[in-house]
């Protein structure tokens, strides 16, 4: 028998197997979805930005990936892995026994893996897509989800990228177990793209055709680009102009931030304008015209106009302080986890100060990318 | 205070501190609230920034026992800024900070009540808000 460790760069001819751009596509993908991991279980929420990012580089490269999979190289193209369900049993079936075959592209098993993954990736970024829209009242889906929408689709998108990290080890684990069955480092591939020619060298190999692949390209951005135009062009779901009200920017604003008005239901500004005499344990009595004019206007601009996060989650209140924004189970929730010297310090001042960390409170969107803490300092 | 040197804070007082600190608002506030105060004692002999200073600086267990007295939000110091229990910055009260403060009598009927309610457990009187004006326009 042969050495079966036949070093690469010996006599065995080699192939170049992975094209550049596969190899640039795979890498960069690594990298996006590394980010988007990291940043969306392990950041703190203020890193969303990044997160949302690293959703559109997956995004834009599963876009590029689909024109390659017809106008690539050979290898890459998906006809090169369309693997029919016989194939992928037997292949796993003899990869249980650690037999493999020598595949020149992707293995049957591989190929499998390769088409999970993509799915995965595309649920992942169509609800992290929804989420952003509905929840968040951000991105190109801002306009056309509701809230539900977008708590749907998080209760999808966590599970799936759960499934996703778990494909990954998969991933990992199958390249290195192939690795030693074929005997070929198959992540040394993916960086030089070259693999040992160890079959009859196949015939009518297909090359990348450039020309149709940057049509294709030109007219994936064009659609693309004005797609996002077009959603851009919506007003976001439940959002509305909010007239400046000066008054209550002067008399409530005076103590404290001059909340939005979506920050509670209708309900609870009726009970709070109707106690200003005792406003937390605070006299702030107004001339009675001004109270009831500010009274109007809150009703009237309630958490049940609005369709943002901050909206929907503090119409659940608390039943024993149903006035209070602070004593709101998602409010609570939310900021348990900051020390009580971190309210205390000066620049905060307090719980009641949205504005010390959030800094679009104004807006009553509470953006998770716009919540900065301010430096700990000493009382 | 020798005769001097009363002679001389008074020239002082005329000369430098009047013009930014005298306010036809102000005035008309300060001479309402003393004409108040005669009827509220006949005793009363105009107002006093000491009394004033100390009715700032004071305890009292008469009101809401988070704030106890007027220093609690607004700062010692009543050049320096301030800050409401709910984080909200308070501007400084001394009219040499601010030379707009107590110029409109809705704000003057506004807070007066309230402050002094939550301090003092009560309206304050005529002479006690003289007094407290007195001071913050010395300041």
């Amino acid at each position: 028998m042969e050495s079966p460790r036949t070093p690469l760069d010996s006599a065995a001819p080699t192939l170049t197997v992975w094209d550049l751009p596969v190899r640039l596509f795979h890498w960069l993908l690594v990298g996006a979805v590394a980010t988007a991991m990291i940043t969306g279980w392990l950041a703190p929420q203020w890193w969303m930005g990044a997160h949302l990012w690293s959703g559109y580089q997956v995004l834009a490269l599963i876009g590029f990936r689909l024109i390659w999979g017809f106008w690539g190289s050979e290898y890459s193209r998906f006809a090169s892995f369309a693997y029919g369900p016989g194939e992928t049993f037997a292949h796993l079936r003899a990869l249980v026994f650690l037999k493999s075959r020598h595949a020149i592209g992707h293995s049957p098993a591989g190929a499998a893996m390769i088409w999970a993954l993509a799915l995965l990736l595309a649920g992942l970024v169509a609800s992290g897509l929804v989420m952003a829209g509905g929840e968040e009242k951000q991105g190109p889906l801002a306009g056309i989800a509701s809230y539900q929408w977008g708590m749907a689709a998080k209760a999808l998108h966590g599970p799936l990228a759960l499934m996703l990290l778990g494909l990954i080890a998969g991933h990992v684990l199958g390249v290195l177990i192939e690795s030693r069955l074929v005997r070929e480092n198959l992540v040394l591939a993916m960086i030089t793209g070259k693999k040992r020619l160890t079959l009859s060298p196949p015939e009518n190999i297909r090359s990348a055709r450039p020309l149709p692949t940057l049509l294709a390209l030109a007219v994936m951005a064009v659609l693309g680009a004005g797609s996002l135009a077009a959603l851009a062009r919506l007003p976001p779901t439940g959002i509305y102009e909010l007239a400046a009200n000066p008054v209550y920017a002067k008399e409530c604003g005076a103590c404290h931030h001059a909340f939005h008005p979506s920050l509670l239901p209708a309900s609870s500004w009726q009970g709070v304008m109707a106690g200003l005499a005792d406003h937390f344990g605070e006299d702030a009595s107004l001339p009675k015209a001004q109270a009831e004019a500010i009274a109007v206007w809150l009703i009237a601009n309630a958490a049940e106009r609005w369709d943002t996060e901050a909206a929907n989650r503090f119409r659940t209140l608390d039943p024993a302080q149903p006035l209070r924004i602070t004593a709101t189970p998602y409010w609570t929730r939310k900021h348990r986890d900051l020390p009580k010297a971190r309210f205390a310090q000066k620049a905060v001042g307090g719980p009641a100060n949205c504005n010390a960390c959030h800094r679009d409170a104004a807006t009553g969107l509470y953006a998770d990318q716009e919540i900065r803490l301010p430096k700990e300092t000493n009382l | 205070m020798t005769p001097t040197k009363f002679l001389l804070t008074a020239l002082m007082s005329a000369t430098l501190a009047s013009p930014a600190l005298t306010n036809p608002v102000r005035d008309g506030q300060l001479a309402g609230l003393a004409a108040q105060a005669k009827k509220e004692d006949a005793g009363f002999a105009g107002f006093s920034a000491e009394r004033g200073r100390a009715l700032y600086q004071a305890r009292f267990a008469t009101g809401k026992a988070e704030t106890p007295s007027c220093t609690t939000c607004h700062g010692t110091d009543p050049k320096g800024k301030g800050q409401t229990k709910a984080g909200k910055e308070i501007g400084p009260m001394a009219v040499s900070q601010n030379p707009a403060r107590y110029t409109d009598p809705a704000e003057l009927e506004k807070w007066f009540p309230r402050n002094c309610n939550q301090v003092l457990g009560r309206e304050c009187t005529a002479r006690e808000k003289g007094d407290f004006l007195t001071f913050m326009i010395s300041q």
